[in-house]
């Protein structure tokens, strides 16, 4: 019954079932290479669970008997960590069975770009802002930081260099701050204040102001501070009167005022809409219209409380050397 | 003479509910893998979100996944088993014409409704389990009904044995009973609202999303489909199965060992670290029992690997365990802590998915396919050379795919993980991001060529069943004269 044509002399016979017709199986034996795999696997499982955290039992489990060292902060009989005489929480090496808590303090603490990092941090830590920029080596760290730092937390609106985005609405355009243009100054106290505290920029809609034909003049002539090629001369001087109202946060001469976040309209750096990419000058003098009828309306969001104030010192260094002068 | 075994076919097995099951895999698998490569252009080119919500990408994903899955792989497998079950045991499909028929409209309705649902944006977000709690219902009665005409139709079978493969599919229709049951054990808000939560919380109920996760690819994508390779392929192959006593052993090993490893998806997460030990263990564990079925069937070939040279289904078949052996291998490496330290949250996992999804389970499909359509219909297959073209199309497909996804995903952990000589972070999330646009560009490629060689294949199994139809229909006919005559 187990003579199959294929049955050659030798060979292993099958176990004589036959299925639809033609189905029969050998009975080869495990192939040895395989047992001996499987052996293989089963005594690395079991040297992995001696090694680690593995198996249940009542209310606890197998603890294994690797083990994780790292500094723990000592605490004192009230329950609270002790401080020693410099002020800073007493440390002591903990030795733990592994875990992957352990496992993280341990590499935060004794990791070489961890150590790196904190070297790093130690030699800025009584650096001025200056100080820092001046000295290509610690400059290159901020920037390292600052890379990190602002990729991950400013990016997002700012771009990755810092470019911002320039979009034909406001809803869309974030400032460029690779550029030479600082809308509230381009000092390390303004721009650490900025990140720490975030950025509320208001300005009023003027729309029930100025209307028709006095709103298209006022348009001609803040496009006239900027010499853009296309302004109606005369329709600019007739908005020139209506101007003062704006001269209140943007100065008589429209040259801005930074302390207040007011934009300088006279150079050619545009932060929310975009004027120079405006197909013509008629789309540019709607673009300004839109602006002084609805106002501008940005936030951005405060950083103070996600970053490190050292976080922010090098991030403010980095956010620097992005624009000019 | 052929008209009378036409007619003693027709009647001794239910061919029927298993061509209709064929033709809805065939549907799903092309309306799946079409949302798969226009989800993983989309991720190359964000454009084609168009900011429409409902092919937005997380809604087009599950809708993905679950016609592959679920459309695909189980309108195969539950009309292969059908087929499988009625040649093996010799016996006509237990459950008259309705119950098998309830089967499958039970099934197809369940999927369809589902990923609609999804597109609306009603899901569970249960990974591979984002049918609403309906649907779910629908499901369970449908799989009771399926369980219960399968095991009906084995006790009534006329052969002593039971072949090797219906064991795999009995533990596929088990095992995807209690995974289903208790990954989606749910409180809906109210009878009328497809919103529910689930009954558990936090950490467990990750762990029990996980098991249910890994378990689908345990018991339907890789146990179910072995079911089918050990019919197909020695079948294909003309030749017995290379042993018996490997096939009980690996059997054996393959649904003791599965259940435990989900907890290896949740490793270096709040889930406690004794779970990850012993998932991580078992999944390792699992490496030489999985094996057992890549042996299995590439040894049944030995003896007759000239086969490779002139017969394409054989090529899919082989190439299928080919991929399966690597891709269970490459599991249990990235079930390590350590190996997945490196690779968890990045494509390299999408890649691994995909060797095991097209690379083995498409690819045992497609073979099966070839094998049982023209027999199905009672007809020699249309081209054979479209079967070559179709082969290579899919391989290189599954090749670009594949290595895209390693390159996107090792690159990617190994960026985010890169620090300076200042102790800093190397790299941003976004600049991993740009990284990887390349490689997502090759992956959309890839998965366009599979595509396009899963359309080859359905151009010529219709070419094969509309020959059989201008064919058979005079046959038939004949068969009612002579039956008149008598």
């Amino acid at each position: 019954m187990s003579q199959s044509p294929e049955n050659k002399k030798g060979q292993v016979e099958t176990t004589g079932h036959v299925w639809d017709g033609d189905l029969r199986e050998y009975n080869n034996p495990l192939p040895r290479w395989w047992l001996w795999g499987f052996y293989g696997t089963i005594i690395f499982a079991v040297v992995y669970w001696i090694l680690y955290p593995a198996w249940p039992y009542a209310d606890t489990y197998t603890k294994g008997i690797s083990t994780v060292s790292f500094q723990s902060p000592v605490i004192g009989p009230d329950g609270k960590p002790e401080k020693g005489a410099d002020g800073q929480p007493k440390m002591e090496t903990k030795t733990e069975h592994w875990n992957s808590r352990a496992l993280f303090y341990q590499e935060m603490q004794s990791s070489p770009s961890a150590v790196a990092q904190k070297e790093w941090l130690a030699k800025v830590k009584d650096m001025s802002f200056e100080q820092i920029a001046a000295n290509p080596d610690t400059l290159n760290f901020a920037r390292s930081m600052g890379h990190g730092l602002f990729g991950d937390h400013c990016a997002a609106c700012h771009g990755t260099g810092g470019q911002g985005h320039l979009a034909m609405n406001p809803e869309g355009s974030y400032p460029n701050l690779a550029d030479n243009a600082w809308i509230h100054g381009s000092s390390y106290e303004k721009i650490v204040s900025a990140i720490t505290n975030g950025i509320q920029g208001n300005m009023p809609a003027f729309g029930a102001l100025y209307k028709g034909e006095k709103l298209t003049d006022l348009a001609q002539y803040v496009l006239s501070l900027s010499h853009q090629p296309g302004v109606n001369e005369e329709a600019a001087n007739r908005g020139k009167a209506s101007f003062a109202t704006c001269a209140g946060c943007h100065g008589a001469n429209g040259q801005g005022n930074q302390a207040i976040g007011a934009p300088n309209l006279t150079d050619q750096a545009w932060a929310f809409v975009d004027v120079p990419g405006a197909k013509n000058y008629d789309d540019k003098l709607k673009l300004v219209e839109g602006v002084i009828d609805h106002g501008l309306q940005h936030q951005m969001p405060k950083f103070g409380d996600r970053l490190s104030p050292e976080q922010i010192r090098l991030l403010a260094v980095y956010v620097r050397q992005l624009g000019g002068t | 003479m052929s008209a009378n075994t036409v007619a003693i076919t027709a009647e001794q097995y239910n061919y029927d509910i298993v061509k209709k099951f064929a033709i809805m895999a065939m549907v799903w698998g092309l309306l799946g893998m079409s949302a798969g490569v226009y989800i993983a252009s989309e991720l190359a080119f964000p454009f084609l979100n168009f900011d429409i919500a409902e092919i937005t990408f997380g809604r087009l994903r599950p809708v993905h996944t679950s016609l592959v899955i679920f459309g695909f792989g189980g309108s195969a497998l539950l009309g292969t088993s059908y087929y499988v079950v009625q040649r093996t045991c010799q016996a006509r499909l237990w459950g008259g014409k309705w119950l098998p028929e309830f089967t499958f409209w039970g099934w197809q309705l369940s999927i369809g409704i589902g990923v609609v649902l999804y597109m609306m944006g009603y899901t569970q977000a249960r990974e591979y389990a984002e049918f609403v709690w309906p649907v779910d219902l629908g499901i369970l009665v449908t799989w009771v009904a399926y369980a219960t005409v399968f095991f009906m139709t084995i006790r009534k079978r006329s052969q002593p044995h039971i072949y090797v493969a219906l064991w795999f599919y009995l533990a596929f229709i088990l095992g995807t009973a209690v995974l289903h049951i208790f990954n989606n054990l749910a409180v809906p808000v109210a009878w009328n609202s497809f919103e529910s939560y689930s009954l558990f919380s936090g950490v467990q109920d990750a762990m029990t999303q996980w098991w249910y996760g890994h378990n689908a690819v345990g018991t339907i994508l890789t146990i179910a489909f072995l079911g089918m390779m050990y019919y197909f392929l020695p079948k294909q192959a003309e030749r017995p199965i290379y042993s018996y006593r490997l096939s009980i052993v690996h059997f054996w090993a393959l649904t003791f060992l599965y259940m435990w490893v989900g907890g290896h998806h949740l490793l270096w997460t709040s889930l406690p670290d004794w779970v990850g030990s012993v998932a991580s263990a078992f999944s390792i564990l699992l490496l030489l029992p999985s094996w057992g079925g890549m042996i299995n069937g590439i040894m049944t070939l030995s003896g007759a690997w000239e086969k490779l040279r002139s017969d394409p289904i054989m090529l899919f078949m082989i190439t299928a365990m080919a991929f399966y052996g690597m891709s269970t291998f490459e599991g249990p490496m990235m079930s390590l802590k350590s190996v997945n330290a490196l690779s968890h949250y990045t494509d390299w996992t999408i890649g691994h998915v995909h060797s095991g999804a097209l690379g083995w389970v498409a690819m045992i499909t497609i073979g099966s396919f070839y094998h049982m359509v023209p027999r199905l219909w009672g007809v020699k297959l249309y081209s054979t050379k479209l079967v070559f073209t179709h082969f290579w199309i899919a391989t290189v497909g599954i090749v670009l795919y594949i290595v895209s996804m390693w390159v996107a995903g090792i690159g990617q952990g190994l960026m985010l993980r890169a620090f300076d000589q200042y102790g800093n972070l190397a790299y941003t999330f976004v600049e991993t991001v740009t990284f990887m646009h390349i490689p997502y560009v090759v992956r959309a490629v890839g998965g366009a060529l599979f595509l396009s060689g899963m359309a080859l294949m359905a151009y010529n199994l219709y070419m094969t069943v509309w020959g059989a139809r201008r064919e058979v229909v005079p046959v038939a006919g004949q068969a009612a004269v002579a039956a008149t005559r008598v």
